[in-house]
């Protein structure tokens, strides 16, 4: 191998060309088809034609704008919800778990290794009308007596909020793990209250932790449809419930094709603004 | 419609990205003459079937179905039989990409309801190989109402597989019978336990039936009517959602107290909930008939066979007898009550004259007319 | 007030742990049920039979050895660029660095469905018949970046004494590579892939999109979920999801000996020049 250290300068391309190549091929330039296809206007009989019609794009929003808010609306309660739900108990893990740290954290993950669907599926079996959980509300008077979860924007939420919490839970662990014990040591040292403590040191060092796990959560929840779909009613069908319609059952792919770059290019906006907050080398890292 | 020339210029013009960009998308998808159809006579080894789940006797204890078993048996022809098909939409969604570009989904036969746009248009573009009527004597034993569908009227192209009622069906521990469409729109006791299918057809069409209008001739005004009275319906809360299959567990649980529903389900789920009842309603119901046609590039000679095999009374009835679902084979319920009386005497199964003036098909224009199909998609909620 | 708040924390991680899990204990429970009709929604009596039988249902066997194929070509795939992409961006200078980092970061933050609609107006368009092949494509894409971040993780942290001290004495770049870089990478290229495994046997939406006849486990549930879902998918969900807790479980012990190993300290003979303590930074 004395030809690639005399070489050095090859090296990283050669180690790049593979991955580059097969992201260049199968991401971006299906994603130009997409654009190409979003621009055309016809129907599956009769055909389509490349036409600039950008007025796929207005009929998009306007048609379909609740849908929008609605899907940004549910990921964005989920992510919340997941970030305070996970924050306590990485928390606790990081800290207090001691040399279970490991097991504890393979637990958190654990509902990963269950397919999607089918843990997704499970819930239908818990927040059943008849069911446990719902009657124990209905007694607590929650719920109203015929009240219901299922079919409700509160059980797609809870479900998507369930599915991806391990993704808000591990990076934030992952940071929090990281906080030298001993700058807690000094904060105790200079008559810092145990929540000065956390507020003034634990918190911040966990920042980038938080941060990645917003995004980890916020984005694939933005584009969930599954959730939506076996949890709800078209009432709270998300855009991913529109594209998939559109893609796959109507076969009107011009608007299917708009539909996904508008959600895509909000998705970004949203990045953008939240890197510019928060400081860009966190995300890319 | 653009001319294939024309459209290859402007391709390059518009997608510089993409490099050398021979093939024009409309040209892939519309340019379907010819190219990929299988005119043989000859007939194969193996039968490659796709089929909608729990549509073919099973037999639990040899993991096999009989009809197949016999069907290999009697003409030495292997059937790989394929149960993935769910929907219509999504069914269609995955085949046909291959199909458009004039390729074999290595398929002979697949099987769409004619309460979806699906079986015309696969006819309209020719994406499917005829049938050979030669291989098919049995083919006298298909009863009249489906010799001549509006999509196939001289059965070219199809042959029914099963038919079915879309009714209404409920659980008598949550509620008392529901026997009209008014009932399962309006009455308050019903509020949110109600589903309606997303099949256009079957809601659309039984409530225009409700409303007295003829859902084999379908309007602008009397498709509104009928539309509007679901999104009211669905406003207020009553309906909870629209399913496909799904409402079978709802239903069962007691989660629903009634849906519109398929007759055959219904059948097939007394065995979880006996509580369970389904009827047509005071205005009438709906008929739909699964059809099986031969894919473009699949053996039409061997598909006949077997379509020409199971139009056989005798194994007709066995399939009914397990699908419970309504034969189209004439004398099917003659050799079924020969060996199983009763279930040849379920209405649900073999319906009574009386039950098939009641049933209603819907039209076949509606079906793919592009505006209905998009505000019943609103309707949707997608 | 220190006594209460020392049981808080765990009792609140406790209800934590309840609610992750318990959707798991539902779907292993109800693997063992003996539903009488289609539907396994009510506990009606235990049973071995799902797990003996579990093919018992036309297409399961299928659709769950498509999967596991899937997934294996797809993670080594995934893994091998990955890892090339991780050693690159991290031990390198070129140019486009910050262009290559946004190409490989973009893929995670488009969702899922946009992966699959623009793959599939890919084919479409291509004319390329979908089936294992385009889901293999898609895998590898959406799999390859989460092989990078992990790996490139570890690679930030990696101790470079190890192999400037095989350097010193005579080894050239491949064999330091082959018998101390690699090695001491293992447990975190197995985490990659692990991952990556995970995510490609559960791929749903992606897979949804480009499968076109080919069915794997996950659309398998989907289509059963339209009808009636059987018991024995509850088996095979179960079945898949002990054996990946207990392949993460013998990762974890791995992970911790080798870190051990590799973190033991340098016999004293060699001393190591200051300069050469800081890795590249990213």
């Amino acid at each position: 191998m004395g030809w690639l250290h005399r070489h050095r300068s090859v090296t990283p391309y050669l180690l790049l060309l593979p991955g580059l190549a097969w992201l260049a091929l199968f991401f971006l330039v299906p994603l130009g088809f997409l654009g190409y296809q979003s621009l055309q206007t016809g129907t599956f009989e009769s055909g389509y034609t490349f036409d600039w019609a950008f007025s796929n794009y207005w009929d998009a929003l306007s048609t379909y704008h609740e849908q929008f808010v609605r899907s940004f609306a549910y990921a964005g309660i989920a992510t919340l919800v997941a970030l305070l739900v996970s924050y306590p108990l990485v928390y606790w893990i990081a800290f207090r778990a001691g040399r279970w740290k490991n097991v504890f954290l393979l637990l958190i993950v654990a509902p990963l290794f269950v397919t999607y669907l089918v843990r997704t599926l499970a819930w239908l079996n818990i927040l059943a009308d008849e069911g446990p959980v719902v009657g124990a509300l209905r007694d607590l008077h929650i719920l109203g007596p015929e009240g219901r979860l299922l079919a409700t924007p509160v059980a797609v939420v809870a479900g998507i909020t369930y599915n991806f919490l391990p993704f808000m839970a591990l990076p934030i662990y992952v940071s929090l793990e990281q906080v030298d014990q001993r700058l807690l040591e000094a904060a105790e040292d200079l008559y810092a209250s145990a929540r000065q403590a956390f507020l003034r040191v634990t918190l911040p060092l966990s920042a980038p932790g938080i941060v990645a796990g917003t995004l980890l959560t916020f984005i694939p929840a933005a584009g969930d449809f599954i959730n939506a779909q076996l949890l709800g009613t078209p009432r709270q069908y998300m855009v991913g419930n529109v594209i998939q319609s559109k893609f796959l059952e109507l076969l009107d792919y011009p608007a299917a094709a708009a539909l996904s770059f508008i959600l895509m290019a909000l998705i970004l906006v949203a990045l953008l603004v939240y890197a510019r907050a928060v400081g860009s080398e966190r995300l890319t890292g | 419609m653009t001319v294939a020339g024309g459209m290859t210029r402007r391709d390059l013009v518009g997608r510089g990205i993409a490099g050398a960009m021979l093939l024009s998308l409309p040209g892939a998808l519309t340019a379907c003459a010819g190219g990929g159809h299988n005119a043989s006579t000859e007939v194969n080894d193996v039968l490659r079937f796709s089929n909608w789940t729990l549509y073919i006797d099973y037999d639990e204890k040899t993991k096999t179905s009989r009809t197949l078993e016999q069907f290999t048996a009697k003409t030495g022809i292997e059937v790989e039989y394929h149960e993935d098909i769910n929907d219509n939409s999504s069914y269609f969604a995955k085949v046909a990409g291959p199909l458009s570009q004039g390729r074999s989904i290595d398929r002979d036969i697949f099987v769409f309801t004619d309460n979806s746009r699906y079986p015309q248009l696969l006819v309209n573009k020719d994406w499917v190989e005829p049938l050979q009527k030669d291989k098919i004597p049995n083919i006298v034993n298909l009863i009249d109402a489906q010799k001549s569908p509006t999509f196939d009227p001289d059965r070219t192209n199809s042959l029914p597989w099963q038919s079915g009622m879309t009714g209404i069906a409920w659980n008598e521990s949550v509620t008392g019978p529901v026997e009209s469409v008014e009932q399962l729109l309006d009455d308050p006791k019903l509020k949110g336990k109600v589903t309606m299918l997303t099949e256009m057809a079957d809601s659309v069409g039984l409530v225009m039936l409700a409303n007295g209008d003829d859902p084999s001739v379908v309007t602008d005004s009397t498709f509104g009517k009928a539309v509007e009275r679901i999104e009211k319906a669905v406003g207020s809360g009553q309906i909870r959602r629209f399913t496909g299959n799904d409402y079978a567990q709802p239903l069962t649980q007691g989660d629903l107290a009634a849906a519109v529903a398929w007759s055959g389900d219904v059948v097939q789920l007394l065995s979880s909930n006996p509580k369970l009842r389904w009827g047509i309603p005071e205005s009438g119901a709906m008929l739909w008939t699964d059809n099986m046609l031969v894919p473009l590039g699949g053996s039409a000679a061997t598909a006949s066979t077997f379509m020409n095999f199971v139009y056989d009374p005798q194994i007709a009835a066995q399939i009914a007898a397990y699908v419970n679902y309504v034969t189209p084979v004439k004398g099917a319920r003659e050799e079924l009550a020969k060996t199983d009386p009763e279930t040849a005497g379920n209405p649900l199964i073999f319906p009574t004259d009386q039950m098939l003036k009641q049933l209603h098909a819907f039209s076949g224009d509606a079906l793919n007319n592009q505006e209905y199909i998009e505000t019943w998609q609103r309707v949707l909620g997608a | 007030m220190r006594r209460v708040r020392r049981y808080v924390l765990p009792a609140y991680a406790l209800l934590a742990f309840v609610y992750l899990l318990l959707p798991i204990g539902v779907v292993i429970l109800f693997s063992f049920n003996a539903p009488s009709g289609r539907f396994n929604y009510v506990w009606e009596g235990f049973t071995l039979d799902n797990w003996l039988n579990w093919d018992a249902v036309p297409g399961i066997r299928d659709a769950v050895i498509k999967s596991l194929e899937l997934a294996l070509v797809s993670t080594i795939a995934a893994t091998v660029l990955g890892t090339l992409l991780a050693l690159a961006i991290v031990r390198h200078r070129f140019r486009g660095r910050g262009a290559t980092n946004l190409l490989i970061f973009l893929p995670m933050s488009t969702p899922e469905i946009v992966l699959g609609a623009s793959l599939l107006t890919l084919y479409l368009n291509m004319r390329i018949v979908t089936g294992f092949i385009t889901i293999f494509i898609a895998h590898v894409l959406f799999i390859v970046s989460y092989i990078v971040v992990t790996i490139k993780a570890r690679l930030i942290d990696f101790d470079r004494h190890l192999e400037e001290a095989a350097a010193d004495l005579g080894a050239n770049e491949w064999t330091t590579f082959r018998k101390v870089t690699l090695p001491l990478l293992a447990p975190a290229i197995l985490s990659a892939a692990l991952l990556g495994f995970a995510l490609s046997i559960d791929d749903f939406v992606i897979t949804y999109f480009v499968s076109g006849p080919t069915t794997t486990f996950p659309l398998f549930v989907w289509g059963a979920a339209r009808v009636a879902v059987p018991p024995q998918v509850n088996v095979v969900a179960s079945a898949i999801f002990v054996v990946a807790i207990l392949v993460a479980l013998g990762n974890v012990l791995w992970g911790l000996r080798s870190r051990r190993t590799a973190l033991e300290p340098m016999p004293q003979a060699l001393p190591v020049p200051e300069q050469l303590h800081h890795a590249e930074p990213a």
